[in-house]
C-alpha cells in the first residue's frame, strides 16, 4: 500500500508539473469563455449589413405596407443590432413574366440587390393557394424571408378584414395573444409561510447542468489521456524495468491511478471552486448544491478509473506514441457518446433514451450527472443503478488493465493487437 | 559461503523458442559475477528473471535466499542497459523516487544522495533536469538510482558501455566499492578485458545454454595452453603454411596463434622462415575463448547466406 501512494504521489507531481495540466488549468477557461461571449455575440448580433431586395406587386394591395413597416424598422435597426431591409419596387409593366424574373436574376448576380420577391394578385383571397415567392442567392439567410412573410401576411390580413368590413383595430385588440411565465413549484419556507416558487430561470435550469457535464468532459480529458503518455515513457525509455524491479505491476498501476484521480480531484476542486465563487458573484448561489458537488466527484472518481484503466492498458500494449493514437480512438469515441447524445437527454430527461444512455458506464458520468442536474431529476433506482453498473465496470475495468499491464510493461517489439490484448486479460 | 542467487533447470520461451535453456548458475555472496555471450544469447533475459521481471517456464530461481523473488525485491537493485530515466525529472526528484520506492526513508535516501555524488563526480547536477545531462552523466545517475537503495544484490546490464575512459573508471571503482560494503555484483558486458579484470567468476551463455561458468583460471585451464604470442620480422604473412597453426589471430604486431601440434615444432618451423623476437607459449585469454565459442554461429551464418544465394 505504502509503494503504491509513493507511486502516486509521484504520478501526481509529474502530471501538475505537465505542459497539459497547466494549459488545461488556464486556457481552458479561457477558451469557454470566449465561446460563450462569441456565441452571444453571433446570436444577437448576426448581420447589421442593408439588404436591398426588390418585390413585384402584382396584387397592388402589399408593396405600400410593406414599405411602410422597413421603415419603421430601419429607425432603431442599428440600435437593435440588425440588419436595415430596404424594399425597392419593381413594375412588371412590359415584360414577360420570365424576363422579369431573369432581370431581377441578373441584378442579384451583379449584388445590385440581395433579393426580390414576388407578391401573386390573388394573394388576399383566402381561396387561392397561391405563395409568395422569395428568389436569392443566400438560401441561408433566414431573417429576410422570414420578415418578408409575416410582414406580408399582416398586409394581407388585414386587407382580408377590411374587405370583410372588420375593424382592424378591433381585431388587434381581440387577437392579442396571452403571455406565459415559466414558474417553479410552491414551497413551505423555514418559518412555515407558503411562498412562491422563484420563476424559472433558463440558465439555472439548464446552464448550471450543462455547465456541470462539460467541466466533468474538461476535467476527464486533462487527466485520463495523461496516463498512457506517462505509461509509454516509462516503456520506450525502459524506466518500465527498474519500477518492476521495485513494486509490483499491479501496485504501480493502481499508483498511476490514484495519481490521476488526485489530479482530476485538483482540478475539480479549482474549477468548482471557481464556478461557485461565480455562482454566488451572480446570485446563483443555490444553483450548485453541495450534494450535486458530491455527486460530482463521486462520478469523476468513477470516470478516471474506467477511462485511466483503459488508457493505461493502452499504453502498455503500445510501442510508440503513434501506435497508441490508433488505438485511443475507439476509447474517445467512447467518451465523445455523450457529447452526440446530451442534446436529446436535455429534451427529454425522463425518456427512454436518456435512461438507457445514462445507465451506459461509460457515458453516466456524464449523463447521469447531467439527468441529476436537471431538476426534478431521475428516480432514486436508476442512479443507484447506474452508480452499481459504474463501480462494477470499474473494478473490471482496472482488473482487466491491471492483467493487461503486467504483459504488455515488458513487451518491446511491436505493439500488441486488439485481440492480444483480450489473450492477456483471458490467459493473466 | 551462501548464494546470493541460484537457478535451478530455468527455462523461458518466446514464442516457442528457448530463449534460456534448462540454465543452472549459482552466484556467490559478495562476489562480483561477469555475464558474457554474443548479442541475443540470453543475457538479459536470464538478468530479468533474476529481477523477477520475467518469470520462467520451467526451473527455480532463487534471490537472497528466497523463492518468491519479488520479497527480495528491495534488497535488489537492477540497472538496465538503456537508460531506464525520466527525461523531465530532475536528479534529485529522480533518485528520492527510485530510493523511497525500495522502502528506504526520505532521510535515508537525502543521506545517500549526498554521499554519492561527490563520489561519483557529479557536483551540483542535482537540480537539474535528466534531459540536460550527458550520456555519461546520466549513466552514473542512473548508477546512483541502483545504489541509493544499500542493496544486498546488484544487478547491472552493460553499465560500461559507452562510457569514455574516465567514466568507465568512476563507475568501475564505484561497483568494487558496493562489493567491498558486502553487495554481490552481477554485471554483464561486451567487453572481455573488463571481465578478466574485474569479476570473480564468469558465466558464458551461448544460444540460451550455459557454456562456460567459473574463475578465469579455471575456464584458461579447461582451454589449455594450446595458445602462443609471436612476434616476428614477417607478420602474419609468415604464418601460413605452418602444420600447427589451427588458426591466427592478428594484433598487427603481435599475432596470437592457437596451435595443433607440438609448440617447439612450430618455433622450429617459424624460425626457419623469419627472425622471432616474441615467443610466448600462453593460456588463450578471454576474448580467444569467447571467440572460439561464438564463431562457429557467424560461420554457420555465412555459410547459410551462401546457400541461399546460390539457390
Amino acid at each position: 500500500m505504502t509503494k503504491i501512494l509513493i507511486v502516486a504521489q509521484s504520478e501526481f507531481a509529474t502530471l501538475v508539473r505537465s505542459k497539459a495540466f497547466i494549459v488545461t488549468l488556464i486556457l481552458m477557461p479561457v477558451i469557454m469563455g470566449a465561446s460563450v461571449f462569441i456565441m452571444r455575440m453571433t446570436r444577437d448580433a448576426t448581420d447589421t449589413n442593408q439588404r436591398r431586395f426588390a418585390y413585384v406587386d402584382r396584387s397592388g394591395l402589399v408593396g405600400r405596407v410593406l414599405e411602410a413597416v422597413a421603415e419603421v424598422r430601419n429607425q432603431t435597426a442599428a440600435t437593435d443590432g440588425l440588419a436595415r431591409f430596404e424594399p425597392v419596387a419593381v413594375s412588371p409593366v412590359g415584360r414577360s413574366n420570365d424576363d422579369l424574373r431573369l432581370e431581377l436574376s441578373d441584378r442579384v448576380r451583379r449584388k445590385e440587390i440581395f433579393a426580390f420577391v414576388e407578391i401573386p394578385p390573388e394573394i388576399v383571397d383566402p381561396d387561392s393557394s397561391s405563395e409568395i415567392r422569395y428568389y436569392s442567392d443566400h438560401p441561408t439567410y433566414q431573417a429576410l424571408p422570414d420578415w418578408v412573410q409575416v410582414t406580408v401576411n399582416q398586409a394581407v390580413l388585414s386587407e382580408r378584414f377590411r374587405a370583410a368590413a372588420v375593424d382592424p383595430a378591433l381585431v388587434a385588440r381581440l387577437t392579442k395573444p396571452a403571455a406565459l411565465g415559466s414558474v417553479g413549484l410552491f414551497e413551505r419556507d423555514d418559518s412555515g409561510a407558503v411562498r412562491a416558487g422563484e420563476e424559472v430561470d433558463e440558465f439555472r435550469a439548464v446552464g448550471v447542468p450543462a455547465a456541470m457535464m462539460v467541466l466533468m468532459f474538461i476535467v476527464i480529458t486533462a487527466s485520463a489521456p495523461q496516463l498512457l503518455n506517462s505509461v509509454i515513457e516509462e516503456k520506450m525509455n525502459r524506466i518500465s524495468e527498474v519500477l518492476v524491479g521495485s513494486v509490483a505491476p499491479f501496485e504501480l498501476m493502481m499508483g498511476k491511478l490514484l495519481g490521476g484521480v488526485a489530479v482530476s480531484m485538483l482540478l475539480a476542486a479549482i474549477y468548482l471552486a471557481g464556478s461557485l465563487g461565480m455562482a454566488y458573484y451572480y446570485g446563483y448561489a443555490r444553483a450548485v448544491t453541495p450534494v450535486m458537488a458530491a455527486w460530482f466527484l463521486l462520478f469523476l472518481v468513477m470516470a478516471v478509473l474506467i477511462f485511466g484503466s483503459m488508457f493505461i492498458a493502452i499504453g502498455a500494449a503500445c510501442n510508440d506514441l503513434k501506435d497508441s493514437q490508433n488505438m485511443m480512438t475507439p476509447v474517445m469515441l467512447f467518451m465523445m457518446v455523450p457529447v452526440f447524445t446530451w442534446g436529446a437527454v436535455l429534451r427529454a430527461p425522463e425518456g427512454t433514451v436518456a435512461l438507457v444512455l445514462s445507465l451506459l458506464p461509460t457515458a453516466a458520468p456524464f449523463l447521469m450527472l447531467l439527468r441529476i442536474a436537471l431538476q426534478p431529476g431521475p428516480p432514486l433506482w436508476q442512479v443507484l443503478l447506474s452508480v452499481t453498473l459504474m463501480v462494477l465496470t470499474s473494478v473490471a475495468a482496472v482488473w482487466a488493465a491491471g492483467r493487461i499491464f503486467r504483459t504488455g510493461l515488458l513487451m518491446q517489439g511491436k505493439s500488441a493487437s486488439i485481440s492480444e490484448m483480450i489473450r492477456w486479460v483471458r490467459q493473466g | 559461503m551462501t548464494d546470493a542467487i541460484v537457478l535451478d533447470e530455468v527455462t523461458k520461451r518466446f514464442g516457442g523458442i528457448a530463449a534460456v535453456d534448462t540454465l543452472s548458475l549459482s552466484v556467490p555472496s559478495g562476489s562480483i559475477y561477469g555475464f558474457i555471450g554474443p548479442n541475443g544469447s540470453g543475457k538479459t533475459t536470464t538478468l530479468r528473471m533474476i529481477m523477477h521481471i520475467l518469470l520462467p517456464d520451467e526451473g527455480t530461481i532463487e534471490v537472497l535466499g528466497s523463492r518468491d523473488t519479488g520479497a527480495a525485491r528491495d534488497q535488489v537493485s537492477y540497472l538496465p542497459e538503456e537508460r531506464g530515466l525520466y527525461k523531465k525529472m530532475t536528479v534529485r526528484r529522480l533518485l528520492r523516487y527510485y530510493g523511497r520506492l525500495k522502502g528506504r526513508s526520505l532521510a535515508e535516501v537525502d543521506a545517500a544522495i549526498a554521499e554519492w555524488m561527490p563520489r561519483m563526480d557529479l557536483p551540483g547536477v542535482l537540480d537539474r533536469q535528466i534531459e540536460t545531462l550527458s550520456k555519461g552523466m546520466a549513466q552514473k545517475v542512473q548508477f546512483i538510482a541502483a545504489v541509493i537503495s544499500k542493496p544486498s544484490l546488484l544487478i547491472l546490464d552493460e553499465p560500461f558501455s559507452g562510457l569514455d575512459p574516465v567514466n568507465a573508471q568512476v563507475l568501475k571503482d564505484a561497483v568494487l566499492e558496493m562489493r567491498s560494503r558486502g553487495a554481490t555484483v552481477v554485471f554483464s558486458t561486451h567487453d572481455m578485458g573488463t571481465a578478466e579484470k574485474m569479476c570473480d567468476r564468469i558465466f558464458m551463455i551461448f544460444r540460451g545454454r550455459k557454456v562456460l561458468d567459473g574463475s578465469l583460471n579455471q575456464i584458461q585451464e579447461e582451454y589449455g595452453a594450446d595458445t602462443v604470442r609471436v612476434r616476428t620480422a614477417g607478420g602474419a604473412g609468415v604464418l601460413s603454411g605452418i602444420p600447427e597453426v589451427d588458426s591466427v589471430n592478428d594484433f598487427g604486431q603481435l599475432q596470437e596463434v592457437r596451435l595443433k601440434g607440438d609448440p617447439q615444432a612450430f618455433l622450429k618451423h617459424l624460425s626457419a622462415r623469419s627472425d622471432v623476437y616474441r615467443f610466448e607459449v600462453t593460456r588463450p585469454s578471454l576474448q580467444d575463448i569467447f571467440v572460439r565459442i561464438a564463431r562457429p554461429q557467424e560461420q554457420e551464418q555465412a555459410d547459410r547466406r551462401q546457400e541461399t544465394g546460390a539457390a
